[in-house]
């Protein structure tokens, strides 16, 4: 006997507490577009939700998930198409969906979904790196790596992947984040407490698709303008 | 009064600031350190000595010693001449009984005859029940400070990684030519300067550099252009505090006030190093030499040129080197009177100072020194020898400004290993041989004049450049040469002591160590520094062996000097430089992991506690017995979040010789549906982990671990697989699943509410392995289990949808009065069922056999060793082993504490896990015991801590106690 179906809704470990200003339902995640004061950065942005695959395989070095030629060497990145392949190891590649909804994960045995296994985080803008610099004693701001570039390695000792997305002038920069999930509530105390200074802020995903260009989808047709309007 | 006008003022006479010390406002300026603001209001002692209460002045300027440590808003040792003076700071003089000018404890000096070298070592032992009172009045008088036991450490501190190509220690000269020359080369260079400024010894000289300008000018025109350098990051106000391998460099800095720190640590990873850090005075030693009014030159020169504070009315040199000299020039122009310059050497002297001397009439003595200050509480009187000792003079005078000469500041060299040894030209330490990708400048390296101070600076920015990759071999090799055409080290001052008994020669401040403690150190056998050291405790105070460092070893070397000893210097060791604990401890973000159900666990009452990495719910009331959530699971149904436990997918074609390698069961037998339980062993037979595997697929393996044994199970496998070449690969799910244990009779009831599936004991027995589909929607792996003793279910879902998942359950089991147990009372339910947790009921040297699991190790299987049988082979045949046992207690109320020891006339074993058990209501556990008391009926005894002699009794009873025949979880 069945008890009433009840709503299920898919949670992100990280819960801001920032006003909520757009929001909407993906895939049973519930994504902020945006918050009501974001201020004018860094940013950190919850992608928790996007999907995360891992890609384990003896050849991998021959394979193409997606279409995709997993980088060569391991701490290369490869970021088309809203997607982010990231050589971890001889065997291993993480793939990111940054974008929108993944497709179906692939049957091969090699994939694995472990979109719940991290929690994946944003942060970027201006002194973006100098928060990082308070946390991590990786070095991101080598100048003879160019991003995308992935970086393996202790964030304010937890383990961590992390993709170097952006370089600017100084500290400004750009990068994402991934540690086990369960560690989401002590990384976002790090990192707001670190980030605090800088005037770090949560923010919505339309600001992270701002950042890294993702293309805006077609209008069927230009919003008519309201009485007034110039 | 102020001298407000000096070019080379480093406070800001148009800003106040104001301190509270000794009941008074002491009014400060901008700039001004704690010691100085004092300095300024007339404040000469600032605190007591250790051991003799001797009153304690300023003496430097960068806290080389414990003269002016003071508690500051409550915290003692600060040093107040590195900390910057804020309106509003309460100041205390320390080591003080009444106030640090009328110290009743003062009468101590009079008895240091009968405190000699090591006397606590030596004394008080005899008779031995003279030794706890003596312990308690020595622990009274002991130590410098004190701090409230509730005392809370306020401020802001912060932390720092970041990397360099060329790390620069020293912000001197040297150090800014370094970081220029390294920089022009593009490269990412970091500078340290422990001052709030750049520009060292040239910073507050007036001196000439070159035809046009003055050292301090030269100093700006650098820190200018290090400043200015977009690739060169500056710190100041940033000690150095240690130096390790692969040129990891540590550092702390102290903020300013528009930073958002009070303090920070500086950890640096850098390609090369360049020290840089110049020298610090060797102090001269005679008699009193710590009177407040004595102070070294760098002192007194810079609380006139940096401060605007004159250092004294009347003044006398006793000094070695020629910035003496050039200081008594320009302190003679800022209005001091100097009485007398003596100096140590009887030539070698800058002419040009010479001359300068002579214009000002001031009296210069060649070969002479300072043999006793006089004076109760301040200077008043020197008297001057002949370095013979044959001559005296008596000066009447308020300050001695007195150096024997310089001592580098060898320290960053020492802690990367680098070999110092004395160099007989400039009387210093010097290294023999540099470590690899590390390089010495300026004047720690014996040059002194400006312009190879700079030459060798540029010379090493150089060479560090090269340790990058860049070819700077010809711009090196011109570095090289123009160095070599500058001045050299110059010939340093030999003089070690005036010629003084030394009773009340200070050769370290900090400890009221004196040259009479040395020679009573080395006439007890104590030949070397290392021992003297330690004997006397010379150099083991705040100042970090500043000023005995280089001292010590001459002196001892010295007075030994009939059996051939040579200076051999003390060990340098981090921190170079003492600081704050809580500037170590940074933002001290406590990073833990939360399970999904966390927020869920929290509102539903749940009393957290850390174990391992985690946060996890122990409790669901203030009763810790648990009584009713262990009563509700063994007659109804309770609901545990399980996330924590270790979650694996393990595939590939090798994956199951993986699984044979690591686990001590036939992991071949592993069939679709049905769940295996096996343990793991490490190479000893000594059982690291146990859980449950499945077979998902062909080659596709489901596994759980521990929760404590999660982070290094990937790792396990790998290693123990590093030289097979299988194909298999593993996936750590531990996080990505979200496990709910849902147990007791109506545990079916409840489930089979949200499941559209059979869940009837034929359908999906006891050990057994399904998947579902709860809604549509929600993938779930399901385990028949029973690690609680009653029929159980543990619930695998991906960890998104475990909050929809869990209020499922909840609202399902509304009816049947389900409710939330935590891991204690699974603790107590698993416990009464004698079901082992790993590091709980077993420690390292326990084995599988010592377990009882000796019936999961399939002995006949085969394709690959299994780690660990070798071994457990070996232990099948010691019957001296350990055995877990159940016990009971005789007193059915009161269970001994975990960890307890059981014992006769030794021990003989220990209390894994006891509790009262409201199930059963007596009181049971599970023990590790010598095998000869392992027997059913065995008495023991057990040690708790704090029995005080009373121990409890028990007895060695059959497991498990609860439900024997294991029929509940199969039901």
């Amino acid at each position: 006997m069945r008890s009433k179906t009840m709503p299920i809704e898919r949670r992100s470990p990280v819960q801001f507490h920032s006003e909520i200003k757009k929001s909407e339902v993906r895939d049973r995640w519930t994504v902020v577009l945006a918050y009501a004061d974001e201020g004018r950065g860094p940013f950190l942005v919850d992608l928790s939700h996007a999907s995360r695959w891992d890609l384990q395989d003896r050849n991998i070095a021959q394979m193409t998930p997606l279409g995709k030629q997993v980088p060569e060497s391991p701490g290369q990145c490869l970021f088309q198409d809203g997607v982010l392949v990231n050589r971890m190891n001889r065997t291993q590649a993480a793939i990111w969906h940054l974008f929108g909804t993944a497709p179906e994960l692939p049957a091969e045995p090699g994939y694995t979904d472990v979109t719940d296994a991290t929690v994946c985080l944003a942060l970027f803008g201006p002194n973006a790196l100098a928060v990082v610099e308070k946390l991590c004693a990786l070095d991101f701001l080598d100048p003879g790596k160019q991003p995308p570039f992935l970086l393996q390695g202790p964030f304010s000792h937890v383990p961590c992947q992390l993709v170097l997305m952006e370089k600017g002038r100084g500290f400004d920069g750009g990068l994402l984040l991934a540690c086990s999930r369960g560690y989401a509530a002590s990384m976002l105390h790090a990192l707001l407490g670190a980030g605090a200074e800088f005037g770090l802020t949560p923010a919505g995903e339309k600001r992270f698709n701002d950042w890294l260009g993702k293309p805006e989808p077609v209008k069927a047709r230009p919003a008519r303008k309201r009485k007034g309007e110039k | 009064m102020r001298l407000e006008q000096l070019p080379t003022l480093r406070v800001d006479p148009s800003e106040s600031c104001a301190l509270h010390y000794g009941g008074k406002t002491c009014q400060g300026v901008a700039g001004d350190t704690v010691a100085t603001a004092l300095y300024a209001n007339g404040v000469r002692i600032f605190g007591r000595s250790l051991k003799y209460h001797r009153p304690r002045g300023l003496y430097s300027l960068d806290g080389e010693c414990s003269n002016t440590c003071m508690a500051v808003d409550g915290i003692p040792n600060v040093r107040a001449e590195n900390t910057l003076a804020k309106n509003g700071m309460h100041v205390e003089a320390q080591n003080v009984m009444g106030s640090a000018d009328f110290d009743w404890m003062g009468f101590m000096d009079k008895l240091s005859w009968l405190m000699p070298a090591g006397f606590y070592y030596r004394t008080l032992h005899k008779p031995a029940r003279l030794w706890p009172f003596a312990l308690k009045q020595v622990r009274k008088v002991a130590g410098l400070g004190k701090i409230a036991p509730d005392f809370r450490m306020k401020g802001r501190y912060a932390e720092i990684y970041p990397t360099a190509d060329v790390c620069v220690i020293g912000g001197g000269a040297a150090g800014m030519t370094a970081a220029l020359a390294a920089a022009g080369h593009g490269l990412r260079v970091i500078l340290l300067e422990a001052r709030p400024w750049l520009g060292g010894c040239f910073d507050y000289r007036v001196g000439p550099y070159d035809g046009e300008k003055a050292l301090y000018q030269r100093g700006r025109e650098l820190a200018a252009q290090v400043e200015g350098a977009a690739n060169i990051r500056v710190f100041v106000h940033a000690s150095n505090v240690g130096v390790y391998n692969n040129n990891l460099v540590t550092a702390f800095q102290v903020g300013a006030r528009s930073d958002s720190f009070d303090e920070r640590y500086i950890e640096i990873r850098a390609a090369s190093v360049v020290v840089a850090t110049g020298c610090i005075e060797r102090p001269l030693l005679f008699e009193n030499n710590e009177r407040p009014g004595v102070m070294q030159v760098g002192c007194a020169h810079r609380l006139a040129r940096t401060y605007g504070l004159l250092p004294g009315r009347r003044a006398v040199f006793s000094i070695g080197h020629d910035l003496g000299l050039e200081a008594a020039v320009d302190l003679c122009d800022l209005g001091v009177e100097i009485a007398c310059v003596a100096d140590i050497r009887e030539d070698g002297q800058n002419p040009d100072l010479l001359l300068a001397l002579a214009e000002r009439r001031v009296p210069f003595l060649r070969g002479w020194v300072a043999t006793r200050a006089h004076g109760g509480k301040q200077v008043e009187k020197v008297t001057l020898r002949t370095i013979d000792g044959l001559v005296k003079r008596q000066f009447e005078c308020d300050l001695i400004v007195a150096s024997a000469g310089l001592t580098p500041l060898t320290g960053p060299l020492t802690l990367a290993q680098a070999r110092l040894r004395y160099d007989a030209h400039t009387g210093y330490f010097l290294p023999t041989d540099l470590p690899a990708r590390m390089h010495a400048a300026g004047r720690m390296t014996g040059r002194n004049h400006p312009l190879a101070i700079e030459a060798s600076g540029r010379l090493a920015g150089l060479q560090a450049a090269a340790d990058c990759g860049i070819d700077t071999a010809a711009a090196a090799a011109a570095a090289a040469d123009r160095l070599r055409e500058l001045p050299g080290p110059e010939r340093g001052t030999k003089l070690v002591t005036a010629p003084v008994k030394g009773t009340k020669s200070f050769i370290c401040f900090d400890e009221d160590t004196t040259v009479k403690n040395i020679k009573q150190a080395i006439d007890m056998g104590f030949d070397v520094p290392e021992l003297i050291k330690r004997f006397t405790s010379a150099g083991t105070g705040p100042g970090q062996g500043g000023i005995p460092g280089h001292n010590l070893p001459l002196f001892a070397a010295r007075y030994q000097a009939l059996t051939g000893a040579t200076p051999v210097p003390t060990t340098a060791r981090v921190p170079l430089v003492p600081t704050l604990v809580a500037t170590y401890a940074g933002a001290a973000h406590d990073m833990s992991k939360r399970t999904p159900l966390d927020e869920l666990q929290k509102a539903d009452g749940g009393v957290f506690r850390r174990i391992g990495v985690w946060q996890r719910a122990r409790y669901f009331s203030q009763d810790f017995s648990c009584r009713e959530e262990v009563l509700n699971v063994r007659t109804n149904v309770g609901m545990l979040d399980g996330s924590t436990l270790g979650k694996f997918r393990l595939h590939g074609p090798d994956a199951l010789k993986a699984l044979q390698r690591i686990y001590v069961g036939d992991m071949a037998k592993a069939a679709p549906g049905k769940i295996k339980y096996s343990a793991m062993c490490n190479e000893d037979g000594c059982v690291i982990d146990d859980g449950v595997v499945v077979k998902i697929a062909e080659n596709d393996y489901y596994f759980t671990t521990s929760t404590a044994r999660a982070g290094e199970t990937a790792e396990w496998f790998r290693y123990h697989t590093r030289y097979d070449g299988w194909d298999y690969h593993i996936v750590n799910l531990t996080d990505a699943l979200g496990v709910i244990n849902i147990s007791g009779p109506n545990a079916r009831k409840v489930l089979q509410k949200v499941i559209d599936a059979d869940l009837s004991n034929e359908a999906f027995p006891f050990a057994a392995y399904r998947e579902f589909l709860i809604q549509k929607t929600i993938p779930v792996r399901a385990m028949r289990l029973g690690f609680v003793g009653e029929l159980s279910y543990e619930l695998h879902a991906p960890a998104s949808y475990m909050v929809a998942l869990w209020r499922m359950l909840a609202e399902a089991g509304q009816e049947f009065g389900i409710r939330n147990f935590g891991v204690e009372a699974q603790n107590v339910l698993r416990m009464e069922k004698c079901h082992i947790i790993l590091g709980v009921e077993s420690e390292q040297r326990t084995n599988l056999l010592d377990l009882g699991l000796g019936f999961l190790w399939d002995r006949k299987k085969t394709g690959t060793k299994t780690v660990g049988t070798v071994a457990l082979r070996q232990a099948e045949a010691d019957p001296a082993r350990f055995r877990l046992v159940g016990i009971e207690m005789d007193d059915s109320d009161r269970a001994p504490r975990d960890g307890s020891l059981i014992v006769d006339q030794r021990i003989r074993g220990y209390v894994c896990t006891a509790r009262r058990s409201v199930t059963l209501n007596r009181a049971v556990g599970m023990a590790l015991v010598e095998s000869d008391l392992a027997a059913e009926g065995t008495r023991l005894e057990i040690f708790e801590d704090e029995c005080q002699g009373k121990r409890l009794a028990a007895r060695v009873v059959p497991m498990p106690f609860y439900d024997p025949q294991g029929h509940r979880m199969r039901m």
